[in-house]
């Protein structure tokens, strides 16, 4: 496991371990065939939206490489709210994550847009894959949606 | 894993991820009894689950008798709910009353949630037993991870694992010789710190107003109110001997001010304010990224 470190990764990845080893495959030629629309698998509508990229094709790879991406879902105290995760997969191996937040409910918007514009005042915000740091321990708001949206694109992935 | 050459055992518990990080390999039976740990506390507290211990006070008054452990959790909501004046409660607000289960009552429509019975009125809870004289629901959520970190320190101590790092999604235990550093979730970016804290024999335990399970609509509804900018607590973390406090701690933070706080508990707080100042107590000093 390298770098994930940031705590929605991190759980993220533990739940994923099947995506964790190349079990030596030998990158191939092999086109990446279509991938199928995610199912609504749990989380809110997944926009399956895998861009084949080029890569190691599937030779004994489990997960067929590309750009997948799901929207995985969490309640929180101000209703339904959702989480965007876009996983890069080459040769069943994680090469690329991307999360958005996109809060669906008009306070969490609000919320989270007055805090964003106050927050650069103050505290300082550095990317947890530059620290040497193996935990972080900080609000798991998002890790259920992010393992939701995870396993949607396990399935899309297949 | 914290440290080269340490081993984890990770597993999902109490609806959350566990990693339990130990020096060396544990021994299968040990991972039993940290299994069988959780599975107990489960059994005892979840609200989820109609077999629960706690589930039977949702279905009238009665008595359930808890396990030993469930005396320190007593004592840290006892004090919690004083120190609050009431606002952190184990009793979760609109008592089950308001869904009909106490034929006296009647259902009135009202724009304002009801808020969560008196401690004083409808619950005994005394050593391991627990007396409701309404049906009720108990929930221990504020403290109860925490102390599940705790018990299950406990049985890494007792099958002789002294180093280790208890990771409860967050809400942690370190023991040994090894300090951990551990990086502060930004409140709302997940890829990013705020800072760092070097976790030495400690626990840490964080809380973010987004998912805290009651008192958490209040600053959403004023501002929807009031229209002004939301000036309040939007994160905190804290560190202190137990991850029971600790976590008890975190929610409290987000009601009561940490000098009230400090006068009955030994620990140290940051808390982080929706207009992005932080303000803290010296055990995380010149920890926070500037």
């Amino acid at each position: 496991m390298t770098t994930p470190l940031r705590k929605s990764l991190y759980v993220g990845f533990a739940s994923v371990s099947i995506i964790g080893t190349a079990a030596g495959c030998a990158p191939t030629t092999e086109a990446p065939s279509t991938q199928t629309p995610a199912t609504q698998n749990g989380g809110q509508a997944s926009t399956g939206s895998p861009s084949a990229s080029t890569s190691a094709g599937n030779g004994g790879s489990t997960y067929k490489d590309g750009t997948y991406s799901a929207d995985g879902t969490y309640t929180s105290p101000n209703g339904q709210e959702t989480v965007g995760v876009e996983l890069k997969l080459a040769g069943d191996k994680v090469s690329a994550v991307n999360i958005t937040v996109h809060p669906s409910n008009p306070n969490t918007k609000k919320f989270q847009g007055e805090f964003a514009s106050g927050i650069a005042a103050q505290i300082v915000g550095k990317d947890i894959d530059e620290l040497n740091v193996s935990k972080v321990a900080g609000s798991s708001l998002t890790s259920g949606g992010f393992n939701d949206a995870v396993k949607q694109i396990k399935s899309q992935a297949k | 894993m914290p440290h080269p050459g340490w081993s984890s055992f990770s597993f999902e518990g109490i609806g959350t991820h566990w990693e339990i990080s130990t020096s060396s390999m544990l021994a299968p039976d040990v991972q039993r009894q940290l299994l069988a740990t959780v599975a107990d506390y489960d059994h005892t507290y979840s609200r989820f689950r109609p077999d629960s211990l706690v589930s039977a006070l949702e279905r009238g008054p009665g008595s359930i008798s808890l396990p030993g452990h469930s005396v320190a959790l007593r004592d840290v909501y006892e004090a919690l709910y004083r120190i609050s004046g009431g606002s952190m409660t184990p009793l979760i607000g609109s008592s089950l009353n308001r869904l009909g289960y106490d034929a006296g009552y009647t259902l009135v429509p009202s724009g304002a949630p009801e808020g969560a019975a008196k401690w004083e009125d409808v619950l005994e809870w005394s050593g391991t037993t627990v007396s409701s004289k309404v049906p009720l629901v108990l929930d221990v959520g504020a403290a109860g991870k925490g102390q599940l970190v705790d018990l299950l320190g406990e049985v890494l101590r007792s099958a002789g694992y002294l180093d280790f790092l208890v990771d409860g999604s967050g809400d942690m235990l370190h023991a040994g010789s090894m300090p951990v550093t551990v990086a502060l979730e930004h409140p709302y970016d997940p890829k990013q710190a705020i800072g760092t804290v070097e976790l030495d024999n400690s626990a840490l335990c964080a809380s973010a107003s987004n998912r805290r399970a009651w008192g958490d609509g209040l600053h959403h509804v004023l501002d929807g109110i009031t229209g002004q900018p939301i000036q309040t607590t939007v994160a905190t973390w804290t560190m202190a001997a137990s991850a029971m406090v600790a976590d008890a701690l975190a929610t409290a933070l987000f009601m009561v001010e940490p000098a009230a706080l400090e006068a009955e508990f030994d620990f140290s707080w940051l808390r982080v304010f929706s207009n992005g100042t932080a303000t803290f107590s010296g055990g995380f000093e010149g920890r926070l990224f500037t």
